[in-house]
């Protein structure tokens, strides 16, 4: 298996570098009619936006042509785009065999430049890190001085009829620039040029020394896990390393003068991160707890922090944070039957004109996802996927990793992730909860019934056995006890109908009921002697009054029998009645005192 | 016409008997109680945020982290050379690991049922769950004493006492907090040993006891009391096989437990702090032996026998005593145990003792704020206890008169006397409050007894008012132990909160910003001269290397620190080149009125500077004014005008315009 891996490599190194081996020509055909150049150098940023008017001055059909780049602004890229009248253009990297100390990227044309025909391209261009702090070190007073090194033309592969380039600074105050005639400057830009008919690859040293107080801050790692659950939430999680990669503070930090004079111009007191509109429990913290200082404003797109790092950061202090929230997942999840589109950004906004090193996206699935396909809008390097295990997890979570190098704002772009899940999955995490607590609870009912001493323990045991014979009697007497409140109400019935034969044909089935009951209670007490006698006295003395109560109740009957029988006079009845009444009264409040006691 | 239809029915929709209703009962009120004293601890985490307090539990969170991703044995052989730079300091043998050997636990088998909760969150949320099972064992303690309902409200009562809360607060991660836990239990265990006379619950007892060794160094109150107790015994005459078997097997088993915790070693055979419990085990031996001897022999007989043993003992072993404490084999006394007998000898003799404010003697208010009505109850309890004198009660008597004392003594051992309180005062309110219910009860069914019975004048009407007036109390003790748990105890002492001028919340959280800055912009083995107080929190938090901390076991280096803060800048520089310090940490309160700053501790660097030899031109009066005054203007003393703290805390402070003007 382990050799088959090795020759798979192999090949795979031999077909890249076959690939790479191709080279590309340059097409002495192409001419650039004219290239409008923007440098803005305002922001720790180089961000360069290229007009090219592309000619195509021979023969034959154009079908793309290449943008050239020194090896150092190759190294600093960080992102390049190409359109061409409101479309994007397909590009990748080249080489060209004659300039092997120049990088190259060819640009496909949308459609192929017929000859004499011209093309307009607008490409855009973001370096990182192109901006030198000049000089290195600065007190926490001074302002921060940087340089530009670059070049006063574009660098082409092909000849330029005119071209102008315009620089925009953050502020007017410049130590010194390089002039090529002709040059203009004035409040905040540079204009060079035009200059006509440059021929292709000219150089010539452009360098912009310059004050830029715009903080130079580099998220030096920026790990992005995003968890997904099915039940409604997207937690998002950012840790975040920043370093302050601007002039390096020399000699002490003064508290005193930092907060009284506010000259402390390159050093950073706070930034702005936006979130999305619908976060919510945002949570900002460090290794050593929640930093205390921030501020949210919730706006209608946005929700907008202002997060102050717990000190000012100056050039080369760094810090570490965390920055999480939550989002419903409906705003980024879709669905259809078991298939889901998880649509989110890859990275998103830290502060304004950041650059990250190194971004590492995580995406936590929910257990028992299949069938993972990720798009991204840029390549990314995938990561091997793991296994995440949190809070009711069995076989864990699959989790998604993907790394990228050197981004910039204009990465801030959805991946979208498809995967299969099956919706039956949704019903084991409630399941197990209930496992969980069915097992305990069984637990909990066993340990109590089992018995694990080694000696009997009769008076325990007796005093058990009588508890348990109590709670019989108990449900007895309530059997019992609805039984006459069954016989009331036929007596009740019998006063209004008058029908004696019916009614005596309900209240026999019901006596003998309450016989039965009678005797199983009976039965019960003589058991309890066994155990306890003083229980068993209590469970005669509840006969007694339940045959006291019996009997008042059955002599009410016949009472009542015989005035609807006409054998009784009202007034005699009710004299007949009250005591009877009376005597229930007190026979039910003993019983009811005795059965409390037992 | 008809009569009024009769209820037959005897129970309501709750249909058990007297028993089952018992134990709901029971059962309800103490998992209330549980809960109450779980979540009343949970103020500052919802006011600031799960964070760990004060400076103690700084070093145990850290501990507890490097257990937790290490491992036991790595954390045993632990040599941490971040503390006490150059010494360093060999962690595993100079803890009790109880603390977090048990938050490690815990947090190992959360994570094994995949409940993924980090290690501080377990710290911050442990002391409140310990204090939730004191309430059970108090609980189970009280009623051992006196009954139920005894202990229903004991544990009602030790779920929200102050005194407890103040050391068991969420976040406030150190000793004390499973360490009252074990307290109680190992007296649980040890009453059931005595009341039963069985191994099973004597081992239990050792067991707990371990336990208890394993976690604080107050184990020492515990193995001085329970010796006490059959001492009491014997004295009184209870001595009986029950009390043999129950104290022999405690101590020959918790012994050798306690042995096996590195940081405890020998100390069981060798310290004079331990010698009360060898002696008894051995008086135990002896009394059981001369019982047996008094059994077979005659009364004549025994006299003559029973004095010439007697003094021979008495002889060898005070001269054996005395010979080994001579030859050292025995250590003398700890400086904190002198402090405890006599107050005044910390202050005397050692200053870093006298240092620490929880080694004060205590206020007396303190004790009504940290027990409110608990202080008026326990001599009610101890009254009741008095009329039914048990084997038990005379233990709970003993305890509560010594923990009185040594609350006494110093702020912290406030934390031995709440629980006693507690269990004191739940005896005295259940015995009174079910002696007056009993009154009102009569009322009704036994109105005519009452008129024979004509002693009590308007019985019931008087118990109903003593009902009423006790629940009273209890209510004001809630609403007291709510207020200063609220107010005083709730505040995790890193992050400091204030009112604005707006009535808005200010946060101060200046302490952790240095920290931070610390953490990430200094080299990675940079050293950092603090005050002994920040030590455990630097190396916490910030993660570097410091001189001292805040265990102060050596004496020698602190006072090294002491001396270079009060020295003048270019001695302080020797001494700190000396000691290869490359950033220096005070923390000075002057702009926003934080009062506990480096200034205020000042004069104890100064003489705790002063008491080593290598500090002998540090003089304490030099510091103050001619007058005696302690002055920080310009009329201050000019030694404390240039010494190095001084300079530090007040550079360009005359610049500054503060609230004051």
């Amino acid at each position: 298996m382990e050799v088959i891996v090795k020759v798979l490599v192999t090949l795979l190194v031999v077909a890249a570098g076959a690939a790479a081996a191709t080279y590309d020509s340059i097409n002495r055909d192409v001419i650039n009619k004219k290239v409008d150049r923007k440098l803005d150098i305002s922001s720790q940023l180089l961000k360069i936006t290229n007009k090219i008017t592309l000619e195509n001055g021979g023969s034959g059909a154009v079908r793309s042509f290449l943008l050239a780049f020194t090896r150092q602004e190759k190294e600093n890229l960080s992102y390049l785009n190409a359109q061409s009248g409101g479309t994007v253009l397909k590009f990748g990297e080249a080489r060209v065999q004659e300039h092997r100390d120049i990088e190259f990227y060819k640009v496909e044309l949308k459609d192929a430049l017929q000859p004499g025909k011209t093309v307009n391209v607008e490409v855009e261009i973001i370096m990182t890190q192109l901006l030198e702090p000049y000089p290195a070190t600065i007190q926490q007073g001074e302002k921060q001085l940087v340089r530009y090194a670059g070049n006063h033309y574009v660098l082409s592969p092909y000849t330029t009829t005119t071209q102008t380039t315009t620089v925009t600074l953050p502020s007017p105050n410049i130590e010194s620039y390089s002039r090529l005639k002709p040059t203009t400057h004035t409040d905040t830009s540079i204009t060079y040029g035009p200059y006509d008919g440059v021929a292709g690859f000219s150089e010539d040293p452009m360098n912009i020394h310059f004050e830029n107080n715009s903080p130079f801050l580099a998220v030096t790692k920026l790990e992005r896990v995003i968890e997904v659950s099915h039940w409604g939430n997207i937690a998002v999680e950012e840790t975040i390393d920043v370093l302050h990669i601007g002039a390096k503070l020399k000699g002490p930090f003064s508290r005193y003068d930092y907060q009284r004079e506010h000259n402390s111009y390159s050093s950073i007191k706070s930034f702005k991160t936006i979130m999305p509109a619908s976060a919510k429990d945002v949570y900002y913290r460090d290794e050593i707890g929640n930093i205390s200082t921030s501020h949210m404003r919730v706006q209608d797109d946005a929700v907008e922090l202002d997060l102050r790092p717990r000190f000012p950061l100056f050039g080369g202090w760094k810090t570490h944070y965390k920055i999480g929230y939550n989002v419903p997942s409906y705003e980024y999840l879709y669905s259809s039957g078991d298939h889901y589109i998880l649509k989110m950004r890859i990275l998103d906004h830290v502060f304004d004109d950041f650059a990250v090193d190194e971004l590492v996206v995580k995406i936590i699935l929910p257990e028992g996802v299949r069938n993972i396909v990720l798009e991204t809008p840029y390549p990314v390097e995938r990561l091997p996927d793991t296994l995440h295990f949190t809070y009711l997890d069995t076989v864990g979570r699959p989790v998604v990793s993907v790394t990228k190098r050197n981004l910039v704002e204009s990465h801030i772009q959805d991946f979208t992730l498809h995967y299969q899940f099956p919706s039956i999955l949704m019903l084991q995490e409630p399941l197990l909860v209930v496992i969980a607590f069915f097992i305990l609870f069984i637990t909990v009912i066993i340990y109590v019934r089992l018995d694990l001493t080694l000696s009997k323990d009769d008076a325990t045991e007796a005093k058990m056995r009588v508890s348990s014979y109590c709670e019989q009697v108990h449900t007895h007497h309530d059997k019992r006890a609805r039984l006459y409140e069954k016989l009331e109400e036929e007596l009740q019935k019998l006063k209004s109908s008058k029908d004696v034969a019916q009614s005596q044909t309900a209240t026999k089935k019901i006596q003998a009921t309450i016989r039965d009951e009678t005797q199983a209670i009976a039965d019960i007490g003589a058991k309890i002697r066994a155990d306890s006698a003083e229980y068993a006295e209590k469970v005669l003395e509840l006969q007694k009054l339940d045959k006291i109560l019996r009997d008042s109740v059955l002599q009410q009957l016949t009472n009542v029998e015989k005035l609807v029988a006409g054998k009784m006079s009202k007034q005699q009845y009710m004299d007949a009645d009250a005591p009877l009444h009376k005597k229930k009264e007190e026979a039910l409040e003993k019983i009811k005192s005795i059965l409390g006691n037992i | 016409m008809s009569a009024p239809v009769l209820n037959y029915r005897t129970r309501g929709w709750l249909r058990m008997s007297v028993e089952k209703q018992d134990t709901l009962l029971k059962m309800a009120v103490l998992s209330l109680a549980a809960i109450l004293s779980f979540s009343c601890r949970l103020f500052s985490v919802l006011r600031f945020e799960s964070v760990i307090h004060e400076f103690d539990p700084y070093f145990n969170y850290r501990t507890t982290k490097f257990l937790a991703e290490e491992g036991f044995y790595n954390f045993h052989n632990w040599f941490d050379d971040r503390a006490w730079y150059p010494l360093g300091r060999i962690i595993g043998g100079t803890i009790y690991p109880g603390l977090m050997v048990t938050s490690a636990a815990i947090y190992h088998i959360l994570n094994l049922v995949n409940i993924t909760i980090d290690v501080r969150n377990v710290c911050v949320f442990l002391a409140p769950l310990f204090s939730s099972l004191t309430t059970l064992v108090t609980y189970h303690l009280a009623k051992e004493l006196k009954g139920p309902g005894a202990g229903l409200v004991a544990a009602v009562m030790i779920a929200i006492v102050p005194g407890y809360i103040s050391r068991s607060v969420a976040g406030s991660y150190d000793n004390e907090g499973i360490a009252i836990f074990c307290m109680l239990l190992t007296y649980y265990m040890w009453i059931k040993a005595v009341k039963t006379g069985t191994l099973f619950w004597s081992t239990m007892a050792s067991l707990a006891y371990f336990y208890m060794v394993s976690s604080w160094g107050g184990y020492v109150f515990l193995i001085n009391i329970i010796p006490l107790h059959v001492l009491t015994l014997m004295i009184t005459g209870r001595f009986s096989h029950r009390v043999y078997v129950a104290y022999s097997t405690l101590y020959v088993i918790g012994t050798i437990l306690s042995m096996q915790i590195s940081f405890v070693g020998f100390q069981p055979v060798s310290t004079s702090e331990h010698m009360g419990a060898f002696g008894v085990f051995g008086l135990c031996q002896i009394h059981a032996f001369v019982d047996y001897v008094r059994s077979r022999l005659n009364k004549i007989q025994f006299e003559v026998l029973f004095r010439a043993v007697i003094s021979t003992v008495a002889v060898t072993g005070i001269l054996v005593l005395v010979v080994l404490t001579a030859m050292g084999k025995i250590a003398p006394w700890t400086g904190r145990f002198y402090s405890l007998l006599d107050p005044s000898y910390a202050k005397n003799n050692i200053p870093i003792i006298a240092s620490v404010s929880e080694h004060q003697p205590t206020a007396w208010s303190s004790f009504y704020f940290d027990l409110q009505m608990l202080t008026f109850m326990f001599p009610v309890g101890l009254y009741f206890c008095f009329t039914k004198l048990t084997d038990e009660n005379i233990f709970i008597i003993l305890y509560g008169v010594l923990s009185i004392y040594f609350a006494g003594v110093m702020v912290r051992l406030m934390l031995v006397l709440a629980p006693v309180m507690c269990i004191l005062s739940g005896i005295a309110v259940s015995s009174m409050l079910s002696t007056y219910m009993k009154q009102i009860d009569d009322v009704k069914t036994e109105k005519k007894k009452a008129k024979f019975e004509g002693n009590y004048f308007m019985r019931s009407e008087i118990a109903t008012f003593f009902v009423c007036v006790m629940s009273v109390f209890l209510v004001m003790y809630t609403l007291h132990c709510t207020w200063v748990t609220s107010e005083a105890y709730s505040s995790p002492s890193i992050v400091l909160s204030a009112r604005g001028h707006d009535g808005s919340r200010i946060i101060f959280d200046d302490f952790r910003e240095a920290y931070y800055w610390l953490r990430h912009n200094t080299p990675e083995d940079a050293k950092v001269m603090s005050w002994w107080d920040y030590g455990y929190q630097i190396t916490a938090m910030a993660n570097r290397t410091i001189l001292v901390d805040n265990n102060t076991w050596n004496n020698t280096h602190i006072s090294r620190v002491g001396q270079a803060m009060a020295s003048t800048e270019d001695k302080a520089y020797e001494i700190m080149r000396e000691l290869d310090v490359d950033y220096v940490l005070v923390i000075f309160g002057g702009l926003t009125g934080y009062s506990s700053d480096d200034i205020n501790k000042f004069l104890w660097m100064v003489r705790i500077g002063g008491s080593t030899e290598k500090g002998g031109h540090i003089k304490e009066h030099d510091y103050y004014t001619p007058a005696g005054e302690f002055r920080v203007d310009k009329e201050g003393s000019p030694t404390l005008l240039n010494c190095l703290m001084y300079k530090m805390c007040y550079y360009r402070f005359g610049q500054v315009y503060t609230e004051g003007g």
